[in-house]
C-alpha cells in the first residue's frame, strides 16, 4: 500500500475513534481556544493603535523637527520659519502661499468626564492654513477660530472623554479666557486634539520656539528632493520625515510595549496548551495500543503511522484556533481601550485570525510529535498479547 | 506519613504524564505570577509613593511656568515645613541625541525632605558652597564615565545671557533616586546659578516642592495653597506626589480587564487539561486500587492518597513557576521603572495552586474511592 492510503485509512480510524474519547480532544480544543483568543485579542490591540495612529496618514505629508529631538516636541525658532517658506516642491494653498503649518503643542489640563480623573491632553497652536493642510477636518458645530480673539477649536473625542468642551465653554488660560468656538471630526481619530492660533498660544504660554513645523508637498514623489533641500540648508538645523515614519517614531515605545507584551503573553499561554496538547495525545495514542500494534502486524509502516498522529493533532488544533479568534472578535472587537493613556479601539482583523490559525497550527505540529513517535514505536507483541 | 512512599509511586507512575503536567502548571503560574505581579506591584508602588511632599505647578499644564515670587507666600502657609523652587530644562551633551534632563534646586536648609533623593552629605555640602555644581544621577556616571571634578559641557535650548546656547557645570557628586518618574539621565545644578545666568524666563520656576510636616494635613495645605493664587494670573494647583503617581499609573490600570482575562483563561485551560488528565489516570488505576483496598485500604485514604499527588505536582509546579516570574518579572517590568514583584503575589499563588488541586482531583479521587473492590478487579 502507498504512504498515501496508508495515511488516509489510519486518519480515518483516528478521527472515527475521537468520540469514544471526548474528553482528550476537548483538552485540546480548549487550550488552543484559550491561547489564541490571548494572542489575538492582546495582538488586536495594537492594530487598533496602529489604526488610530495611522488612520490619517498622508503620503504628501512632511514634518518638519530639530534633529534629534523626538518629531513634534522639536524647539524651532522664528528665524527659521522664512527659509522654511523658501524651501521648494512644496504645495500652493488656494491664496497662493506654500502649505506650511507652524505648529506650538502644550499639554494642558483635562478631567474625565464621569470618573473626574485628571488628564493631559495637547493644546496645539496652529497657523491658520491648518484646513488647506488637512482637508479631512470637517466641522460638525460651529466654526474655525479667528487669530487674535482667544478661541479653540476641538476635535469630536475631547466632548466624549473630557468636560468642558461643549461650545461656548471657556477654559483660563494665565486669566483669559479662552471659548470653545468649533467642533470636529477628524478622520478616524479617537483622540482629544485642540487647535487655537499659533502666535496667540505661544504668548500665553510664554513659548518662543514651535514644536514642530508640517508641509504639504506637491506630490508624494517630490519627497526625496524636499528632504535633500532641508539637509543642504545651512539656515536650518532640521531634518524632514514623511508624516508616517515622524508618527511611527513618536510612537515606538507604546508600539514595542503592546508588540512586546501580546508575544510575551501568546507565546507563555501557547507553550502552556502544546504541553496539554502532548499529555492529551500520549493519552490518546496510549488508549489505542491495540489498534496500532494490529495495523502495524497487518504491514503498516512507520511513517504514516507518524504523519496520521500529527495530522490529527494539527486537525484538532483547528476548531481551537476559529474558536479563539471568534472568542476575541465578539469580546473585543470595537471595545474602547486606554493602554497607557492612548486612546484606541481594539481591531480583530482577518490577518490577526489568521496569525492566530497559523500559530494554532504550530501548536498542534509542535505538540503532536513526540506521541507520534511513541505510535509508530508500539511494540507489537506486547501490545498484542495485551489483548 | 506511612503514605507518602504510596503517593510518591502513584506521581510517577506515568513519568511522562506527570512531567507534562508540572510543567503545565508551571507554565500557568509563571504566566499568572508576571501579570498579577504587574497590576499588584503599582498599586504598592502608588501606596509607597510620600503623601507629605506636595508639588505645586500652574493649574493649566505641568510644566507651564510659575512666578519664583510665589515662595514666600507658600512658605507661610502653615504645616509647610520646606519649599523648594525647581525648574526643569533638557540639555544633550556632546551630539544631539544624547539628550540630559537638568533639575535645577535652590538647596536650602533641610531642601532634600522635598525630594526622594538620596545623596551623600559632602556632596550635598560642596553643591551649596560651589555656584556651577552637579551632581549627576549615578547611571548618568556611568553611562558617560563622569566623576567628581569633571567639568561638562553641554548644549539647550535654553540660551545664556550672551545668546550662547553653550552651559558647563562641574560635577561634585552623584545621587540615587527611588522615585517612579524621575528619568535615569539626570542631574541636579543649583537654581540661583542659572536663574541668574539665563536670557529668559528669569525669575519663573516649573514647580514648587513642598514638605509639609504632617501627612494627615496635605489636603488642608493643598486647598490652601491653592486658595491664595486663586484667580490671579498664576494660579496653581497643587496635588500630592502620592495623587500624581496615581493619575499617572491610572492608564495602567486600564488594562486591568483585559489582565483578569487572561488570567481567567489561562486557569480555565489548565483546569481543564489536568482534571482530564487526572481522570485518565485514576481510570487506568482502577485495578490497582481494588488491590489497595482489599488490602485494607479505606475509601478514604485511596481519596487522600489521589488528592496529595495531585497537591504534590500543582505545588511543585506552581512554586517553580512562580520563582521563574521573580526571576523573569524585571524585564516584564520595564513599562514602569522601579516596579518589584510583591510577596503577596507569590503567596495567593500558592493559594491558588492548592485550589486548582482540589478542584481538578475532585472528581478523580471521589472516582477512585468509590470503585467497589470485586467492580475494580473485574475490571482487569
Amino acid at each position: 500500500m502507498s504512504f498515501t492510503r496508508q495515511f488516509l485509512a489510519l486518519l480515518r480510524i483516528h478521527l472515527g475513534s475521537l468520540p469514544a474519547r471526548p474528553s482528550s480532544a476537548l483538552t485540546i480544543v480548549v487550550g488552543v481556544t484559550c491561547a489564541v483568543g490571548a494572542l489575538v485579542s492582546m495582538l488586536a490591540m495594537g492594530t487598533g493603535a496602529r489604526r488610530e495612529e495611522m488612520g490619517d496618514v498622508r503620503a504628501d505629508h512632511v514634518i518638519l523637527s530639530k534633529i534629534g529631538e523626538r518629531p513634534g516636541q522639536s524647539d524651532i525658532s522664528r528665524d527659521e520659519s522664512a527659509a522654511i517658506l523658501g524651501l521648494p516642491g512644496i504645495r500652493k494653498g488656494s491664496t497662493g502661499d506654500p502649505i506650511v503649518v507652524f505648529e506650538s503643542a502644550t499639554f494642558i489640563e483635562g478631567r474625565r468626564r464621569g470618573t473626574d480623573v485628571r488628564i493631559y491632553f495637547p493644546v496645539t497652536g496652529v497657523t491658520k492654513n491648518l484646513e488647506q493642510y488637512l482637508p479631512e477636518l470637517r466641522f460638525t458645530e460651529g466654526r474655525m477660530f479667528a487669530p487674535g480673539l482667544h478661541e479653540l477649536i476641538a476635535s469630536n473625542p475631547c466632548a466624549r472623554q473630557f468636560r468642558g468642551f461643549e461650545l461656548g465653554d471657556q477654559r483660563l488660560i494665565h486669566g483669559i479666557a479662552w471659548t470653545i468656538v468649533g467642533r470636529f471630526d477628524l478622520g478616524q481619530a479617537q483622540q482629544c486634539t485642540v487647535y487655537g492660533d499659533v502666535d496667540g498660544l505661544m504668548a500665553a504660554f510664554r513659548r518662543n520656539t514651535y514644536t514642530a513645523v508640517a508641509v504639504t508637498l506637491q506630490s508624494p514623489e517630490g519627497f526625496a528632493g524636499f528632504h535633500a533641500a532641508v539637509a543642504a540648508d545651512p539656515a536650518l538645523k532640521l531634518e524632514a520625515l514623511r508624516e508616517s515614519d515622524a508618527i511611527a517614531e513618536q510612537f515606538k515605545e507604546l508600539n514595542a510595549i503592546l508588540h512586546f507584551t501580546a508575544y510575551f503573553v501568546g507565546s507563555i499561554m501557547a507553550l502552556g496548551a502544546t504541553l496539554g496538547a502532548v499529555n492529551a495525545l500520549y493519552a490518546i495514542v496510549d488508549s489505542r495500543r491495540r489498534e496500532l500494534a494490529t495495523v502495524r502486524a497487518l504491514g503498516f509502516g512507520p511513517g504514516p503511522i507518524v504523519a496520521s498522529v500529527l495530522a490529527e493533532s494539527i486537525l484538532l488544533a483547528v476548531p481551537g484556533a476559529l474558536l479563539g479568534s471568534a472568542l476575541a472578535w465578539l469580546l473585543f472587537n470595537g471595545q474602547a481601550a486606554s493602554p497607557l493613556g492612548y486612546s484606541l479601539h481594539l481591531a480583530v482583523t482577518p490577518t490577526l485570525i489568521l496569525l492566530g490559525i497559523l500559530w494554532a497550527l504550530g501548536m498542534g505540529a509542535l505538540g503532536g510529535v513526540l506521541p507520534a513517535l511513541r505510535a509508530a514505536n508500539v511494540p507489537v507483541t506486547t501490545a498484542l498479547r495485551a489483548v | 506519613m506511612k503514605f507518602i512512599p504510596l503517593i510518591w509511586s502513584g506521581i510517577w507512575r506515568k513519568p511522562g504524564r506527570a512531567v507534562l503536567i508540572y510543567f503545565q502548571v508551571c507554565v500557568a503560574f509563571a504566566l499568572f505570577g508576571v501579570l498579577q505581579g504587574l497590576q499588584t506591584g503599582v498599586e504598592h508602588l502608588i501606596a509607597q509613593t510620600r503623601a507629605d511632599v506636595l508639588l505645586v505647578h500652574g493649574n493649566l499644564a505641568l510644566f507651564d511656568p510659575l512666578p519664583l515670587a510665589l515662595l514666600e507666600r507658600i512658605k507661610a502657609v502653615p504645616g509647610v515645613k520646606v519649599v523648594v523652587p525647581v525648574e526643569l530644562f533638557g540639555a544633550t551633551y556632546q551630539n544631539p541625541t544624547q539628550q540630559l534632563g537638568v533639575v535645577a534646586v535652590r538647596p536650602e536648609e533641610g531642601w532634600l525632605s522635598a525630594f526622594t533623593f538620596s545623596i551623600a552629605p559632602e556632596y550635598v555640602a560642596t553643591f551649596r558652597r560651589l555656584r556651577t555644581a552637579a551632581i549627576i544621577r549615578d547611571g548618568l556616571a556611568k553611562k558617560y564615565g563622569w566623576k567628581v571634578g569633571d567639568h561638562i559641557p553641554l548644549k539647550s535650548q535654553t540660551q545664556q545671557q550672551n545668546g550662547s546656547a553653550d552651559w558647563a557645570f562641574d560635577v561634585v557628586g552623584t545621587y540615587a533616586d527611588s522615585d517612579l518618574g524621575g528619568g535615569s539621565d539626570t542631574l541636579l545644578i543649583n537654581y540661583d546659578y542659572f536663574d541668574a545666568a539665563r536670557l529668559s524666563n528669569k525669575g519663573t520656576v516649573k514647580h514648587f516642592k513642598v514638605a509639609i510636616s504632617d501627612p494627615a494635613l496635605a489636603t488642608t495645605v493643598i486647598d490652601e495653597i491653592d486658595r491664595l493664587f486663586a484667580n490671579s494670573a498664576s494660579a496653581t494647583e497643587t496635588q500630592s506626589m502620592r495623587e500624581l503617581a496615581q493619575s499617572q499609573m491610572q492608564s495602567i490600570g486600564d488594562l486591568n480587564l483585559l489582565i483578569r482575562s487572561i488570567v481567567g483563561a489561562v486557569f480555565v485551560a489548565l483546569l481543564f487539561s489536568t482534571a482530564t488528565m487526572l481522570m485518565q489516570s485514576s481510570r487506568e488505576r482502577v485495578p490497582e486500587l481494588g488491590v489497595l483496598k482489599t488490602l485494607g485500604f479505606t475509601d478514604a485514604a485511596v481519596f487522600s492518597c489521589i488528592l496529595a499527588e495531585a497537591l504534590a505536582i500543582f505545588v511543585a509546579g506552581a512554586a517553580s513557576g512562580l520563582g521563574a516570574a521573580v526571576l523573569a518579572f524585571p524585564l516584564a517590568a520595564q513599562i514602569v521603572p522601579g516596579l518589584s514583584m510583591p510577596a503577596i503575589v507569590v503567596a495567593t499563588g500558592l493559594a491558588f495552586a492548592v485550589l486548582a488541586a482540589g478542584i481538578s482531583a475532585a472528581v478523580p479521587a471521589l472516582f477512585a474511592a468509590r470503585a467497589t473492590i470485586a467492580a475494580a478487579l473485574a475490571n482487569r
